[in-house]
């Protein structure tokens, strides 16, 4: 029960937060900003309207917001969020959530080329690159979970005899991880300095070029799985900064979603700090988290048998 | 009468035929096809009864040269790749071969895919020495013979002589490493195999992987694959690779087995081996702009994963570890089926790419899916699944894979560090074979045709056909894994025995896959069934593509596969050389400027430079010997025959 209300409230609230990013950016620049629920605005807008489709694509090219959408969807239902377990779970999931998202990218990819334009292209294959990176990173943090918690599934990495916590068995490692992980979650969601929505440009942008033939609903499922995916990292990233306390009961839920509230704050004030990297320094900015990563990794060996 | 022989019997006359019958073409073609067929259908069936008995078969031969063929739980699984891909590619020459003018060259071709297919067949099922190097050189020469069908071209003809230097290399290296198992058992028999001193097995084994591993393709022994694949007809390509290749692996698995090492090392090399493979087949394979040459270097690849697997497996039983060595063994060996699968439907896909635009150059195709829907939606499911995406078969056997590496990670520290690469190779394997794929789909398949030409449509209904069955093949492994996987676990059945327990953890990971598997497909369902509702009473418009503002774009403005690709493969540039023309603008408005890029092979660069060149100019030293005197060839022969005689008289 508890876990079908928290994957109903995550469904419901994930278009809500990155309403919070825009808040803080616009604070940044000293203007009002757009309303909190304007991304439920522009859903419902995009959700009314009809489609124009390129002559040239195929049906490969609507198979992508498609694709991309069960697997976010997928994401949330295996993922515990802020209470109780996950919807569903088994051992391995994680290596399975992961696969999920990159078949998400693959069709995304497949659906720019479909289209035959340059600027596409060109954001395909910089996504697809930065997408492989951020795979490593992603992979690494499993092995540190393996390594600490001996379990592959996200139901057992917050839960059990060993969860994953700060103040749990080396949980002196688990800043490193935040740090990446964020990182991560940077580059995933195709947020500043990785990438930055907001761009007027096409040839600066890697995700939003990538969806300019997509209009209408296509367009709100592909907005709708992303806000999911950014939900998912940042769930991930609040579970390690204040895991679930069983005691605290529904009272979890409130903590759970000021800690994300905070996340997305953090993102927003580093969309507002920091330009853009320069397109060739994007790969090192995800190694950078890679190498992070495989410090904490390296350093259970001493402590971890 | 042996149940496999009559099916062995049924093959052979269907690849006797076409060499009575070449003067009627299409008759040959049919005749073939459907006497292969039922003989590998009969084969298949006696394959996968598991619980049926087959018996051994043995004759001396010349009176005495023991030969023994014995089918246990490994040679059958093996046996359901062959016998799976052989029929499907056969019933795909019959729209293949349509040049009436080269029948007699078409129904020698017909005779070698079917001598290959026994050959392989007896690699499997051989029980001694002898037998085995006597189907090993058969399988060998059918396949030179069958890559070498368009002799007449130099590239062909090239392609054919490496790949005829590696295989017999490669044999020469197995033969040595059966050398030493005789030299001191002193039979032919491969069961005395496991009584070897330990440190001779490591030697035996490392002589037998290095010609295993020039068959399957390891790295850095791949270089013939990316010669001889392109050359062969896409047919071949697809029986080579997804079959013939994979006799490699079942040499290395077999040999251990007989072996039965203690020593981590060789379970170690396997694996380090693998992961080089597997990173840089996928690597090599983004370089190149041939539709076929892409495939070959992708076999590297997928030879890679399954060595990590077989490595990690090897691993596991030197630990002791049941876990680890049954997972990922029962990946490994499922991944053998699976690329079978994926790798076939691929080269005929591009083989009816070949065949209708005339070539296979990625960069100047484009658009085939709209005129050629079928090939286009089987291709797509192809990668998908080499990519390893889920609901797809090469999902499940890499996640087996994955999974016993993350076990394998809390041995010792050196098992730690491999295990962590393993996982990180196939994590980065899995993103670049995406990025491969996407690139070969979205290229050559999607957008807008690049050189402008009207393209032909699909090829016929016996290219069509063996390109569905065998991409249903892939989704089914996928939604239905259980099955497979407890396959690739019979098949270790006779070689290895686990704990109840362990086998249990097995068929529950199987059941939680299905179900993983099947619920996103269930979701993609659901979002194309929300789509539609919402899509209903909607005005759907069509237009050019959105091109920023820019209204003059023409088809040739669009990404090519090079230009798609040429980030990723200069990011891991130490390991891929470029060799580009330098673009130097010389004035403000600059003219003409022209440039050229080629991807070159570290492997092969450095066997040209360190190897060939200087065997080259030592043996140019000695060219005075061969003159063309006849007498004193004769003379020759005399006194080597007098050295001979000499040494073994003093």
């Amino acid at each position: 029960m508890e876990s079908l209300l928290s994957f109903a409230l995550a469904l419901a609230a994930a278009p809500l937060f990155p309403g919070i990013i825009l808040k803080v950016k616009a604070f940044f620049s000293g203007r009002k900003g757009p309303p909190l629920l304007i991304r439920y605005f522009t859903l419902t807008k995009l959700f009314r309207k009809g489609s124009v489709y390129s002559t040239t694509t195929t049906f490969v090219f609507t198979l992508a917001p498609v694709v991309s959408c069960a697997g976010a969807l997928l994401l949330l239902l295996f993922f515990p969020l802020g209470i109780g377990p996950p919807l569903l779970a088994f051992a391995g999931d994680a290596i399975l959530l992961f696969y999920v998202l990159a078949a998400g990218r693959f069709f995304t990819i497949a659906a720019a080329l479909d289209t035959g334009s340059p600027f596409e292209g060109m954001g395909a294959a910089r996504e697809a690159l930065f997408g492989a990176l951020a795979e490593i990173a992603v992979f690494i943090i499993l092995i540190l979970f393996f390594r600490m918690n001996g379990t592959l599934s996200f139901a057992d990495f917050f839960a059990g005899v060993r969860p994953i916590s700060l103040t749990g068995t080396a949980g002196a490692l688990l800043p490193l991880v935040i740090v990446a992980l964020f990182m991560v979650l940077l580059t995933e969601n195709s947020r500043v300095p990785v990438d930055d929505p907001a761009t007027h440009l096409e040839l600066t942008m890697i995700h939003e070029v990538m969806i300019l033939d997509h209009s209408g609903p296509d367009l709100a499922l592909i907005h709708l799985a992303a806000y999911y995916k950014l939900l998912f990292f940042a769930a991930w990233i609040s579970l390690l900064l204040c895991p679930i306390d069983p005691a605290l009961g529904l009272l979890n839920l409130p903590i759970f979603y000021g800690v994300m509230t905070l996340i997305y704050v953090a993102v927003g004030v580093v969309e507002s700090i920091m330009a853009r990297l320069r397109m060739n320094l994007v790969p090192q900015f995800i190694l950078t988290s890679c190498t992070l990563l495989f410090f904490a990794a390296i350093l259970t060996m001493g402590y971890l048998q | 009468m042996h149940p496999m022989l009559l099916s062995l019997g049924i093959i052979a006359a269907g690849g006797i035929l076409p060499l009575l019958t070449y003067r009627h073409c299409t008759l040959t073609r049919y005749l073939h096809a459907s006497f292969t067929i039922v003989g590998c259908l009969l084969g298949l069936y006696q394959a996968l009864a598991f619980s049926g008995f087959l018996s051994d078969i043995s004759w001396r031969w010349l009176h005495c040269c023991p030969l023994a063929f014995s089918f246990d739980s490994l040679t059958r699984f093996f046996l359901v790749p062959i016998f799976l891909i052989s029929p499907l590619a056969v019933l795909y020459s019959i729209d293949y071969f349509t040049n009436s003018q080269q029948s007699l060259r078409t129904a020698a071709s017909l005779f070698f895919t079917n001598i290959l297919v026994i050959a392989m067949v007896l690699v499997t099922a051989a029980d001694n020495i002898l037998s085995f190097a006597l189907a090993w050189e058969a399988l060998s020469l059918s396949s030179f013979f069958l890559v070498m069908y368009d002799f007449e071209k130099a590239t062909t003809r090239n392609a054919g002589y490496l790949y005829f230097l590696f295989t017999q290399s490669g044999a020469l290296c197995i033969f040595a490493a059966f050398g030493v198992i005789f030299a001191t058992t002193g039979s032919f028999d491969f069961q005395g195999a496991n009584t070897l001193p330990e440190s001779l097995k490591i030697v035996v084994f490392l002589l037998a992987f290095i010609g295993f591993g020039s068959k399957a393709g390891v790295f850095p022994l791949h270089f013939w694959l990316p010669h001889a694949h392109p050359a062969a007809p896409s047919h071949i390509s697809a029986i080579m690779s997804g079959v013939m290749i994979k006799m490699g692996i079942y040499g290395i698995l077999r040999l251990y087995f007989l072996l039965a090492p203690d020593s981590l090392l060789i379970g170690e090399t396997v694996l380090i081996f693998g992961m080089l493979s597997g990173v840089l087949g996928v690597l090599y394979a983004l370089s190149k702009h041939d539709m076929k040459r892409l495939l070959a270097y992708h076999s590297v690849e997928n030879i890679g994963i399954i060595l990590i697997g077989l490595g990690l497996g090897m691993i596991g039983i030197s630990l002791g570890d049941p876990l680890v060595a049954l997972f990922a063994l029962a990946g490994g060996l499922l991944h053998v089926l699976n690329h079978a699968l994926f790798k076939s439907v691929l080269f005929l896909g591009a083989g009816v790419v070949r065949k209708q635009c005339g070539h296979g150059q990625i960069d100047r195709l484009g658009g085939l899916l709209k005129s050629m829907p079928v090939t286009g939606r089987t291709f797509l499911v192809g990668s998908a699944a080499i990519s390893g995406l889920p609901p797809l078969n090469g999902f499940i056997s890499e996640f087996l894979i994955y999974y016993a590496a993350f076990h394998a990670l809390q041995h010792s520290h050196t098992l730690f560090f491999l295990a962590t690469l393993a996982i990180l190779s196939l994590a980065l394997i899995g993103g670049l074979a995406s990025f491969c794929f996407t690139k070969v789909v979205g290229v050559v398949f999607l957008g807008e045709s690049r050189s402008g030409e009207e393209i032909a449509g699909e090829g016929g209904k016996w290219m069509a056909l063996p390109m569905i069955l065998l991409a249903g093949g892939c989704l089914l492994i996928g939604l239905f894994p259980a099955s497979f996987i407890e396959l690739a676990r019979l098949g270790l059945a006779d070689c290895l025995t686990f704990a109840p327990e362990v086998t249990r953890q097995l068929s529950a990971m199987a059941d939680n896959l299905a179900f993983g598997c099947r619920l996103f497909l269930l979701a993609v369902l659901f979002f194309l069934c929300l789509r539609m509702v919402i899509y209903r009473n909607k005005p759907v418009d069509t237009g050019p593509t959105w091109g920023c503002g820019f209204t003059g774009g023409t088809a040739r403005i669009q990404y090519t596969g090079t230009s798609y690709a040429r980030t990723v493969v200069g990011f891991f540039r130490p390991f891929v050389l470029i060799r580009e023309t330098p673009v130097r603008l010389k004035s403000i408005f600059p003219g003409r400027t022209n440039y050229t890029n080629h991807v070159t092979d570290i492997a092969e660069e450095a066997a040209a430079q360190g190897l060939a060149q200087p065997l080259l100019l030592v043996l140019g030293k000695l060219r005075w010997i061969q003159h063309g005197n006849i007498q004193l060839y004769i003379g020759y022969i005399v006194l080597t025959i007098l050295v001979v005689l000499l040494t073994l008289l003093l």
